[in-house]
């Protein structure tokens, strides 16, 4: 267990580094000076030489590489050349909108679409079904930017139930900011139910035909403890692996449903800083999100490896 | 009968009261305004991006010189200035008793300090240029600036009311991007990124009078249809420029609203490179300006919020020549030009949009179509903002581009062979040289009105409009500018009712 352990440690921090390697590279080669689209189209050359050379743009490609790399090593992190702040707080500071806003949208989902599906593949191929199906089909048809501006539309602006967009902040004020993710959750969550209730049904309907349903249903069980208590449990593991897929998504970056209802998010940040060329936050951003997703799949293999021993030997 | 009219009286007398109350500004409340850009950094003096000068300028910070909202140039920070009779030196007398957010005192010392930082050789001031003509500086009082400039410069004046000259204080000045200190009306509070800027009336400005406002928050919103909705939900109260022309219409006619059409500094054109065939021929250029219809460019694109140009020169800006009429709208020469010009049957060529600015990726889809009338055919190719100045404006590798040129008195671009539309000519560079050098009003008329005709008749770039700058509001939002002659959204004197 212990050399498995070292190999795929070993596995991922050439793999983080090779991440950085690349981002750093294309962003390098990334056409577009970043002096130049701060100082505007009637600079002189020579304010863009001091620029240039105030924001370490004029060093060579490795001296720039090892020391961003040792800035991350060291703890410090870049400092980011627009929002003049350290790239760290920065995407803490975005994180804590993205965040609960995929976590809230997945919920949305979630509560939407197993009992929908588990109801739909109960009755299939009768009326209730039909429409649960017609409806999905229309949330899978449906732009999530265009719902989102709907619901702006009628809660907003007709009704003046909640506010167009923005975000208080949650130091500021707590049910505020809880009210401004409401509706740009339900927008994405909407949408990811439909994705979600069409594969509960599925997925329902394939279990209930498994040999051991037949079985419990011939002992006698009662119809409802037999779906829900039996089927369920089996069914819910493909739509478990496919929201925890769209999870990850959503906490990339939600960058069009941001940018409807004008959210601090993760996705937005991004988008704003590689049209500005503020390339430490795009590179940061970019390999935090990389880590993300090697490190967990880092701890996924470790609990694989812990369970299954065979897993271990390969 | 008479009961109505009495009525109707009372109505009238109540109604006159009502707007003599309505026009005298009142103070406290607080105002959202939302732009579409968030700035990059609140330091005018070290980045060009009008979405920076847009919150700072004129709100936190102040130059020795205002713009007012009819483009005049005011007393800023500086009372009065004397200019000497030969157009060399400058004495500015400098107002009394000024303070800093942070509590310093401004004087001439400051102020020194400030043109000096702006023109040294480690600056990172986007136009170093404005203050280079400077020779000496002296500060005979605390009150008192003399400068004597190495040649005479007809933009002076203009270059020290702008975003780049604006005054910090000698300490505190570091950090500036992210917590700006100005004399301004407004202190700064917070910058939430992302978000919102925050400020709040300065109760220490050197006019007691004002503000009005006891705050002020800039949101931004890049969406248009975003923009509207938060408009229309209470959000916010003043829309800075709206985005998207067409909604203005319908904006204009609800009463909670009101939309100005005024005028701005900035000029759409489509940029041509002299350099690239056939664009290197004056006479396939002058064709491009005869096919062109610019009212109905202005109506397509801008919806009618816009004013046909024939020059690079805003009628915002003073000395304004109106050439519209030199290359009116008359596809038959257009044609007979580009045959006299070895091309009978027209030619195919590119057009790159820079895909962030919906009016130039507008403006460039009308004009395909208006020029494709006379067989010059267009290839739309929609770049990228960083592609844009890497390609297009430093390797000028280009042939036609459509862009905004925002700066207001920006005309000396073509006196720069190298700029990225490549167009040299002596005749203008004597010309912009003497309008510099002009000693009088009526010589800078005379000379910048030869400017704008001189590339007016080499057809340079294509000139189309001025956009307007579209500011949407609540109807209770008093004291708005109608017209952005600087790059300013000034809140100075704005009001709620």
């Amino acid at each position: 267990m212990v050399r498995y352990f070292i190999k795929k440690l070993i596995t991922l921090v050439v793999l983080l580094l090779l991440v950085s390697i690349t981002v750093f590279s294309v962003l390098y080669v990334l056409p577009g000076d970043p002096a130049q689209i701060i100082l505007g189209l009637n600079a002189t050359e020579e304010t863009l030489a001091n620029l240039r050379a105030e924001l370490g743009l004029d060093r060579s490609f490795w001296v720039q590489y090892l020391g961003w790399i040792g800035d991350i090593l060291s703890g410090k992190g870049s400092w980011s050349i627009n929002y003049d702040m350290p790239v760290y707080d920065l995407i803490l500071s975005r994180l804590a909108v993205t965040g609960p806003l995929a976590l809230m949208a997945m919920l949305i989902g979630i509560v939407i679409s197993v009992p929908l599906g588990i109801y739909a593949a109960r009755h299939q191929n009768r009326p209730g079904d039909m429409i649960v199906m017609f409806f999905t089909q229309l949330g899978l048809a449906t732009p999530e930017f265009w719902l989102g501006i709907l619901l702006i539309l009628l809660f907003a602006v007709k009704l003046g139930l909640f506010s167009a967009g923005g975000f208080p902040g949650w130091s500021v004020d707590v049910w505020g900011s809880l009210k401004a993710l409401l509706l740009p959750a339900f927008a994405l969550g909407v949408i990811r139910a439909s994705i979600l209730t069409r594969l509960t049904r599925s997925s329902m309907l394939d279990v209930l035909r498994e040999d051991y349903v037949r079985t419990a249903r011939a002992k006698g069980l009662r119809e409802r403890s037999v779906v829900y208590v039996h089927a369920l449990k089996n069914a819910l593991v493909p739509v478990l692996t496919i929201l925890g897929l769209q999870l990850g998504q959503l906490l990339a970056g939600a960058i069009i449903i941001e940018n409807v209802y004008y959210l601090p998010g993760l996705g937005r940040l991004v988008f704003q800083a590689i049209g500005q060329r503020d390339l430490p936050v795009v590179r940061e951003i970019v390999l935090f999100m990389a880590a993300a997703v090697i490190i967990v799949n880092f701890l996924v293999d470790m609990a694989y490896a812990s369970i299954d021993p065979r897993i271990r030997l390969e | 009968m008479k009961k109505s009219l009495f009525v109707i009286f009372l109505l009238a007398v109540f109604l006159t009261a009502g707007n003599v109350l309505a026009d005298t500004p009142k103070k406290g409340g607080s105002l959202v305004v939302c732009q579409a850009a968030e700035p990059q950094g609140l330091d005018p003096t070290g980045n060009t991006a009008a979405a920076i000068d847009r919150v700072v300028f004129a709100n936190i910070y102040e130059g020795l010189i205002k713009v007012n909202s009819n483009g005049e140039f005011i007393p800023g920070l500086a009372i009065t200035w004397i200019v000497s009779g030969d157009g060399l030196t400058y004495t500015f007398h400098l107002r009394q008793g000024v303070k800093f957010h942070n509590g310093q005192m401004f004087n001439a010392e400051v102020a020194k300090w400030n043109l000096e930082r702006a023109m040294n050789e480690k600056t990172v001031n986007p136009h170093p240029e404005y203050f280079r003509v400077i020779a000496k500086m002296e500060t005979p009082d605390e009150g008192t600036l003399i400068i004597t400039l190495k040649d005479v410069d007809a933009l002076f004046i203009a270059h020290m009311a702008e975003g780049d000259a604006v005054m910090l204080p000698m300490v505190g000045y570091k950090g500036a991007k992210s917590n700006p200190v100005g004399t301004g009306p407004f202190r700064f509070l917070k910058w939430v990124r992302g978000d919102r800027v925050e400020m709040a009336r300065f109760d220490g400005y050197w006019n007691p009078e004002l503000p009005y406002l006891d705050k002020v928050t800039f949101k931004f919103i890049g969406d248009a249809s975003a923009q509207l909705a938060a408009l229309k939900a209470g959000d916010i109260d003043v829309i800075g420029g709206i985005a998207a022309p067409e909604s203005a219409m319908s904006l204009s006619k609800d009463k909670r609203f009101k939309v100005y059409a005024g005028t701005s500094t900035g000029e759409v054109i489509m940029s041509t490179n002299n350099k690239a065939a056939p664009f290197d021929n004056k006479k396939v250029r002058q064709a491009m300006a005869y096919a062109i219809d610019r009212q109905a460019v202005v109506d397509l694109v801008m919806f009618g919020y816009g004013t046909p140009i024939g020059s690079h020169w805003s009628p915002s800006t003073p000395y304004y020549v109106d050439l519209t009429q030199k290359f009116a709208y008359n596809p038959e020469k257009a044609k007979a030009l580009l045959a006299e010009a070895g091309y009978p049957n027209g030619f195919d060529a590119t057009i790159k949009l820079p895909a962030i600015y919906s009016y130039s990726k507008r403006a460039g889809e009308v004009i395909a179509d208006m020029l494709g009338h006379v067989n010059i055919r267009l290839t739309i190719e929609i770049v990228e903002w960083g592609q844009w100045i890497e390609r297009i404006f430093k390797k000028k590798e280009f042939q036609l581009t459509m862009i905004g040129h925002v700066e207001a008195w920006d005309i000396g671009i073509y006196a720069n062979p190298n700029y990225y539309f490549q167009y040299d000519s002596q005749e203008f560079r004597d010309a912009y040289a003497k309008a510099l050098k002009a000693p009088s009003e009526a010589e800078k008329a005379k000379w910048f009105g030869k400017c704008q005709e001189i590339i007016a008749e080499d057809a340079v770039n294509g000139f189309l409009f001025s956009a307007s700058g579209l500011p949407a509001m609540k109807a209770e939002v008093m004291g708005w500018w109608k017209n952005y002659p600087t790059i300013a959204m000034d809140c100075t004197q704005v009001w709620l009712q």
